[in-house]
Formats: structure tokens, sequence, C-alpha cells
């Protein structure tokens, strides 16, 4: 279901209250002309899955964060705002959770430079 | 209150690959623990995107290396899911008899390594780790391999079982159900394991969901959810077994699920071998050009071992655009700071040993 960036703590308490209470994985998809952040989200007792997907422009990258509502969101976001380059908006700035690639960040960006374009 | 930051690892034998944790205690009492994880960053999503689909899955073998099988399956049927290929019948039944074979093996190295990280050293291991041979003497049989077996292909396997598998492997079984009587005796009757087992490590349901853990993690705090029963995919649905749930959500549940779903595991297997039917169970060969994918997203969630595995799949031509892969590893992991919260430094291995981590697996 795609969503707003605007939304996103909205649907996300909506549906917990609706019985989505587990997260099961925040990532995203860079698809160059821009990328999208998904979140699936699980109602355990049921066995039914979501996914919300919020498009964003590849110059304008950030989301809230939801770990108010999803505890597990913590590593997930990191891990998204690391690899993405996605700035996570209100939650301050947590420690490096898995490491900076030459002072940049965001290598599963198509973007980044490696083999032999690291090289170069 | 006074509060001692202490520095452990980044290694330390509780894990299985390279993990720091940052604690603070008061006296002998964990007030807060950090886990600092990256050490086996490898960028396995990013490499998966600059390879051809089938050169894929002995990178996925290597996320996890005590349950190489289950990682690889996820894959490829991630892979197959967006070829729309079908598995043929003789193929789903040996891929379930692999992989609960692989699901025995783990936990028996779980239950091996849980007694190093109490203090119980070498023969609780030496016991599991002997067993736990026998199983993967069958896996090398048939496979070829004793750890990286790459045995999965599209629509199938690279080799049918061999001759007389099944009876050498219910011969094996026998053995190891009635061992499994001689694991609980040894570990349950001590009292060592008892104090540091149970009630130690806590984690309720509503935090067990709140906290996303997955796998025997999340059903030993009595959340009745596995892959194979909520989303059966190949014959599950066909086989008689139970999810089994214990409530406590200690250290001792933990393990003791481990247990019990060794146990439903061989009456899995023993039950899949009665209904295995005779055909053709090989897949495609590896070619350099595969099948050209149908659909453009494919979502495979898996239970593997260690929790679920879900493999999010963007396809392109020929390959992966974007993989990726939800550990079940990493985020077990994140709970240790809730887990270890006010219990002894020692025990805070015996914690972190019950959520059975494969570092490999965590970083990716």
């Amino acid at each position: 279901m795609k969503i707003d960036r605007s939304d996103l703590i909205n649907r996300v308490r909506e549906m917990k209250a609706s019985g989505y209470t587990y997260l099961v994985k925040i990532t995203a998809v860079d698809y160059k002309d821009h990328v999208d952040a998904l979140y699936f989200l699980r109602d355990i007792s049921k066995g039914n899955d979501a996914i919300l997907e919020i498009s964003l422009d590849p110059k304008d990258l950030w989301v809230p964060t939801i770990i108010k509502e999803h505890t597990s969101a913590d590593w997930y976001e990191r891990e998204m705002s690391e690899m993405f380059d996605i700035e996570i908006k209100n939650r301050g700035a947590p420690r490096l959770l898995l490491e900076k690639w030459d002072g940049k960040s965001g290598p599963l960006r198509k973007s980044f430079a490696w083999g032999e374009d690291y090289i170069k | 209150m006074t509060i001692t930051r202490i520095n452990i690892g980044p290694i330390h034998p509780s894990t299985h690959g390279v993990l720091r944790l940052v604690a603070d205690i008061d006296g002998d009492t964990i007030v807060r623990v950090e886990p600092h994880i990256g050490f086996l960053h490898r960028g396995v999503e990013k490499l998966a995107e600059t390879r051809m689909y089938m050169q894929n899955p002995p990178y996925m073998e290597k996320l996890d290396y005590l349950a190489p099988m289950s990682y690889d399956e996820a894959y490829v049927a991630a892979v197959e899911k967006a070829m729309g290929i079908e598995v043929k019948e003789r193929a789903m039944y040996i891929r379930v008899i692999l992989l609960e074979l692989q699901r025995i093996a783990s936990h028996l190295f779980f239950i091996g390594t849980i007694g190093n990280d109490l203090g119980q050293m070498f023969t609780l291991f030496m016991w599991a780790y002997m067993d736990r041979d026998m199983v993967i003497d069958l896996l090398e049989e048939a496979t070829g391999s004793r750890m990286f077996y790459v045995n999965m292909r599209l629509g199938g396997v690279v080799r049918d079982l061999p001759p007389d598998f099944e009876a050498r492997t219910l011969e094996k079984l026998n053995y190891l159900q009635k061992r499994m009587g001689e694991y609980e005796s040894f570990i349950e009757k001590n009292p060592v394991f008892g104090e540091r087992m149970k009630g130690v490590g806590v984690l309720s349901s509503e935090k067990a969901l709140d906290l996303g853990v997955t796998g025997p993690v999340l059903r030993a705090s009595g959340i009745e959810y596995d892959v194979r029963k909520n989303s059966p995919y190949y014959v599950y649905d066909k086989l008689h077994f139970e999810i089994k749930i214990l409530t406590k959500g200690d250290n001792f549940a933990r393990y003791k699920i481990r247990l019990l779903e060794i146990k439903e595991s061989i009456r899995l297997v023993r039950e899949a071998f009665k209904r295995i039917p005779e055909g053709d169970a090989l897949g495609m060969p590896v070619k350099l050009r595969s099948p050209a994918t149908k659909e453009k997203v494919a979502v495979i969630s898996r239970e593997v071992p260690k929790g679920e595995c879900m493999m999010y799949l963007v396809a392109d031509d020929q390959k992966p655009y974007r993989l990726s892969i939800r550990s079940p590893n990493f985020i077990n992991l994140m709970s240790i700071s809730h887990l270890a919260q006010g219990v002894r430094t020692a025990d805070l291995f015996a914690t972190l040993g019950t959520l059975d981590l494969v570092m490999g697996c965590v970083d990716r």
C-alpha cells in the first residue's frame, strides 16, 4: 500500500490498533529516480502481512521514526539510514550501527561507487 | 550506586562470530548493555546485485554457517517465485527432509554450546557435536558436502537422495530420539543449569512482539507463530507437526523450545519419508542465462532454524536488482539490551547464548 511519509506514523498507529502489532522489517530500494522505503507489518494472530511503501525523492531523503510505535524499528531504521543515506527524523543521531564506507554512507544506493569505479 | 562500564569483545566464545558488548554494571548486576555489530559486514546484499541469479546461493550459505542450506533454499525459492518456476513434487519432499535435518544439526549445536556458555565445558558440547556430526554425515551423503551444500537448483535439487538413504536416516533418527531424553536429564537435573537458566533473561510475550524477535525466541515467550504452519510452503501443510510453545520466556524456555523442535523435526522427516513420491527431483542445470523473470518483486518467508528469514527480491533480467534479507539473528540480538537488564554479569553470556546467534547473519 502506497502512502505519503507524512501519514506514516498515523498509519502505523492505526494498523497497530487493528492487530498489526509485529514489525517484520524495514528496508529500502533505490530505483534511481526515486527511493522506496518499505515497512513490513504483520498481524500475528491472523497471519496477515502488509507492506507500507513510501516513495522518496532522492534529493530529499528522510522519513519520520516509528520507534515509539515499534521498538524493533530501532536497528532497522539505523540500518536503512546507513545503507541508503536516508535521514530518520526525530530520533537524534544514534551511534553508527554497521560501518561507514570510507567516510561515505549509502553503499546500497545505485550511485555508490565501488569495485572498478571505486578504484578510479 | 556506582556504575562501571566494561567492554566485552569484539570477540566472545558465546557468539559464533565477532561481537562487542558494552555493559554498564552496578556491582555484579547488569544495568545496561549495548551490542556493537558490523565487524562481519560484507555487504552481501550489494554483492548479490552484481552476480547472476544462480551465482548467489554460495554467498547466501555463508550468512549462517550452522544452517547454510536454509538460506540457500530461501534465496532459490525467491528466485523461483520471481521466475514463476514450480518445484517438482519429489524435490519438495527432499528439500523438506534436508531442511529439517539442517534444523536438527543447528539446534544440536546450540544445545552443545549453551553448556560452554554456562561453564559446563565440554561434556555436553562433545555429546551434541557427536550427534550433530551424525546428521552432517547424512547431509554429506545427500549433497556431497559437509558444510556448504549449494544443493538447490531452480525447480529442484542438485541430486536425488542416494539409495537406502531413508533406512540410514531413520536408524540415526531413532538413536537421536533416545538421546534427547539423555540431554534432558543431563541438563535439567543439573542445579547449575537450573539456577542460571530458570527465571533469568525473561522476555514477556508483549515485549517479544514489540522487540520483533523471531523463531524459537518468540515461541519461548508464548507467541504461536511458525512460518511452516502459518504460511506453509512446500509440503508442510500435508505433514503433521506441532508448533511448540512455552510461556515463561526465560533462558530455560529458549533452550527447551529448541530441544522440543528437534523432536518435531524428527517427526517431520519420518513422515516426509513415508509420503515422498517417486519421480524426478532434479532442478535445472545452471546455465549462463537463467529463465526470464515474470514477476518484478518476489517476497519469500522461511522458517530457518534461528527464526524467520525473509527474502525481498526485486528482479532484473539476469541479476537481482535488489535483494533484502531479513535476518532472524539481527533482530534477536537487538533484544539483548532488554533481556540482560538486571541479570548478573556471568548470566549475560547465558542469556546471549540462548539467542543462538550467528554473527555472519547479523551483519550480512
